[in-house]
């Protein structure tokens, strides 16, 4: 910097002191050419000394004066650049103070949620100083925050449509989930059929992890949501099902806890990434062991492979990926990035909380450790261990989820034998009335005859029996009163009018057997044989 | 968007025409468990062992520690002899299911499998013989 005030020393002469020397000089020149000179020359001579001498003056006075004004204007000038240069200066470090403190500090009121407008509202509440920022100023903040906000905004709902685009799917997903199930049921005893669904299923839940993975990239929530507890047994098969090999894993020593209903699927999700890149970076003959070890936060679950060792700059380079996962990704970082299931993972873990870590192994391969927090877990009684055994719920589809494809009511197709009605349901268990000397039972013949018919034979033998006991009476009757008059004949007429004793019962079965052959409905479908079915009918039963 | 939807087989009609009430889940069928089926049997390569629904499997051994859920569950259950129609229905497994567990179990001799007697539809001509020359001489 140059200084501004000239050197203290530097004392201005007077004019009389610098003109001295050459005012001098030159009378002394002009007296001794005067007395050099002639007579007759003395006067000219000396007049052209005195105007000599005095033009000598006055060009040396203009010259110090011109000088002195040049060194004036040379402090103003240094000065002035002085000034100049820390205004320069005071600029720039207001420049540094804008993007270092306030820009920040504008962005974040913004990221909790105000608008543009507001944020320049409330600058000056952020800090007093930042009340009276130049007008400049203030317009480079808001332009910036608003090309911020525009781009968030653009960025936001490109995530949006994506974390749609991954519930619709997941939706789908879901639907094909139980249909396939009700149709591995279906078709149980039908084994190729069985196992192409099985195919199918696994091929399902695969789609399925995807359009979780991109949910949850896109800020959404992985999956559904479980109704209940889950054994982490379980919780650890459900992951398995999602990975392409899900052959290699080898679950082993699994705590006894259960995850609460609603960190089942996160839970599942992060281990399923876990156990795919477990698999995927390790040879394809090598076993992936997993084992959860309850600690202290909560429960630990390691999944080691015996891949490619980890070396030490590798680990720090994907742990930085965890990180910059867990600080929040932008979707357009992704690109190309094979490790995409680390992202996911990070993602997961700022969302709820748990904590991945990933270490070289003993066997030589990764060890990643998952810890779920004891927040996750419950102590209520969760769905059964053993498949199948105590399970009795329904999942819940999140708040958020959109509804899967609705199903139609089902119709029932018949497979059981359709049993008429007319067709008695008795046993065929012979019917032991008496027992021989030897003590065996002794089977009586019986009529084979259903049920109803056998009612209705009973009917008719009652009301024909009752129908007789009215004749009879009525003829008695008629007997008393003719009693006296004529006997005799009676007899014989009785004879003519009514049937030998018995003989009605003949006259029944002869009508039985006139009429519809009583063991019809038994002759055209014999009760214990299946009705009609398709062959592909065969699976229908479990 | 919507994708087919399939009408499920069920075995009985209801006659009355009415639209059939929804039902409650069978109780023990897992629609709260993630487990897939394929990752309890496996997608057996199409090898199963020769086994009936009325095939009765008896445990040869406590469960081992290694025993999965199923297993150890299937081992219990068959301390006494139970067909395999049982087992598919006290796991809530569909019976390839339990066909491919149990070729594994029977491989690692955990269980035993015993053929039912086929019942024939006509005797066997030397049985009949047999049985007639028995009458003959009392």
């Amino acid at each position: 910097m140059v200084s501004v005030e000239s050197p203290p020393g530097h004392r201005q002469l007077p004019y009389a002191r610098v003109l001295l020397l050459p005012a001098i000089l030159m009378a002394a020149a002009t007296g001794a050419a005067v007395a050099v000179v002639t007579e007759p020359a003395r006067t000219a001579v000396g007049l052209c000394g005195a105007l000599a001498t005095f033009l000598v003056i006055v060009t040396g006075a203009e010259a110090v004066r011109r000088g002195r004004a040049l060194r004036v204007a040379r402090a103003e000038h240094a000065r002035h650049s002085a000034y100049l240069e820390r205004r320069i200066a005071g600029h720039d470090e207001e420049m540094a103070r804008l993007v270092d403190e306030v820009l920040p500090a504008a962005l974040h009121y913004m990221r909790r949620g105000n608008t543009p407008r507001e944020v320049m509202l409330h600058l000056g509440d952020l800090d007093p100083s930042y009340a009276d920022l130049h007008e400049p100023q203030r317009r480079l903040i808001r332009m910036v925050i608003e090309i911020i906000d525009h781009e968030e905004a653009l960025r936001d709902s490109a995530a949006r449509s994506f974390v749609d685009v991954a519930r619709r799917v997941q939706a789908i997903v879901h639907q094909q989930n139980k249909e396939l199930r009700e149709m591995e049921e279906d078709h149980g005893r039908n084994p190729e059929v069985f196992d192409d669904l099985l195919r199918i299923d696994h091929g399902t839940a695969l789609i399925g992890r995807l359009a979780d993975s991109v949910s949850v990239l896109g800020g959404g929530r992985p999956g559904r949501q479980w109704p209940q507890p889950v054994a982490l047994y379980s919780v650890l098969r459900g992951a398995m099902s999602r990975i392409l090999e899900y052959r290699r894993i080898h679950l082993a020593s699994i705590a006894k806890v259960n995850i609460k209903g609603t960190a089942v699927e996160p839970v599942i999700h992060a281990a399923a990434e876990l156990l795919d890149n477990a698999t995927r970076y390790s040879p394809p003959n090598t076993k992936v062991n997993v084992t959860a070890t309850e600690v202290q936060t909560g429960v630990a679950i390691e999944i080691e492979d015996a891949g490619v060792n980890l070396s030490e700059e590798s680990r720090l380079r994907i742990e930085g990926m965890l990180e910059a996962a867990k600080r929040g990704t932008d979707l357009q970082d992704l690109a190309g990035n094979p490790r995409l299931g680390l992202s996911v993972v990070g993602r997961l873990c700022t969302t709820y909380n748990m904590q991945v870590s990933l270490r070289a192994s003993a066997y030589g391969g990764v060890r990643a450790i998952l810890v779920v927090p004891s927040t996750m877990m419950t102590t209520e009684p969760g769905v059964g261990l053993a498949h199948g055994i105590g399970a009795t719920s329904i999942p819940m589809p999140g708040p958020d989820a959109l509804p899967g494809p609705a199903r139609k009511p089902k119709k029932r197709r018949p497979t059981s034998p359709r049993i008429p009605a007319t067709v008695s349901l008795e046993d065929d268990v012979p019917e032991v009335t008496e027992w021989t000397a030897g003590g065996l039972p002794q089977r009586r013949s019986r009529v084979k005859m259903p049920l109803s018919q056998r009612l209705a034979e009973q009917a008719a033998y009652e009301r024909e029996e009752a129908e007789r006991e009215a004749r009879e009476a009525a003829e008695r009757a008629r007997d008393a009163r003719w009693a006296a008059p004529a006997s005799q004949p009676e007899p014989e007429k009785d004879e003519k009018e009514e049937p030998p004793p018995g003989m009605w019962v003949e006259a029944f079965w002869e009508g039985l057997k006139s009429g519809p052959a009583p063991d019809a409905c038994t002759q055209s479908q014999p009760p214990h044989e299946p009705a009609h079915a398709p062959a592909d009918d065969k699976g229908d039963l479990k | 968007m919507t994708p087919p939807q399939r009408q499920r087989r069920l075995p009985a009609q209801d006659p009355s025409g009415r639209p059939p009430v929804e039902r409650a889940p069978v109780p023990g069928n897992p629609t709260g468990n993630p487990e897939r089926l394929f990752v309890i049997g496996g997608e057996a390569g199409g090898e199963r062992a020769d086994i009936d629904l009325v095939t009765l499997i008896v445990a040869r051994t406590e469960p081992p520690a290694s025993a999965t859920p199923e297993q150890a569950a299937l081992l219990r259950l068959c301390v006494a002899p139970l067909s395999v129609a049982e087992l598919s229905a006290y796991l809530s497994l569909p019976f390839s299911v339990v066909t491919v567990l149990l070729t594994e179990m029977l491989a690692a001799e955990l269980v035993q499998a015993r053929a039912p007697i086929v019942r024939q539809k006509v005797a066997d001509r030397s049985l009949l013989e047999a049985v007639m020359h028995g009458l003959q001489r009392l």
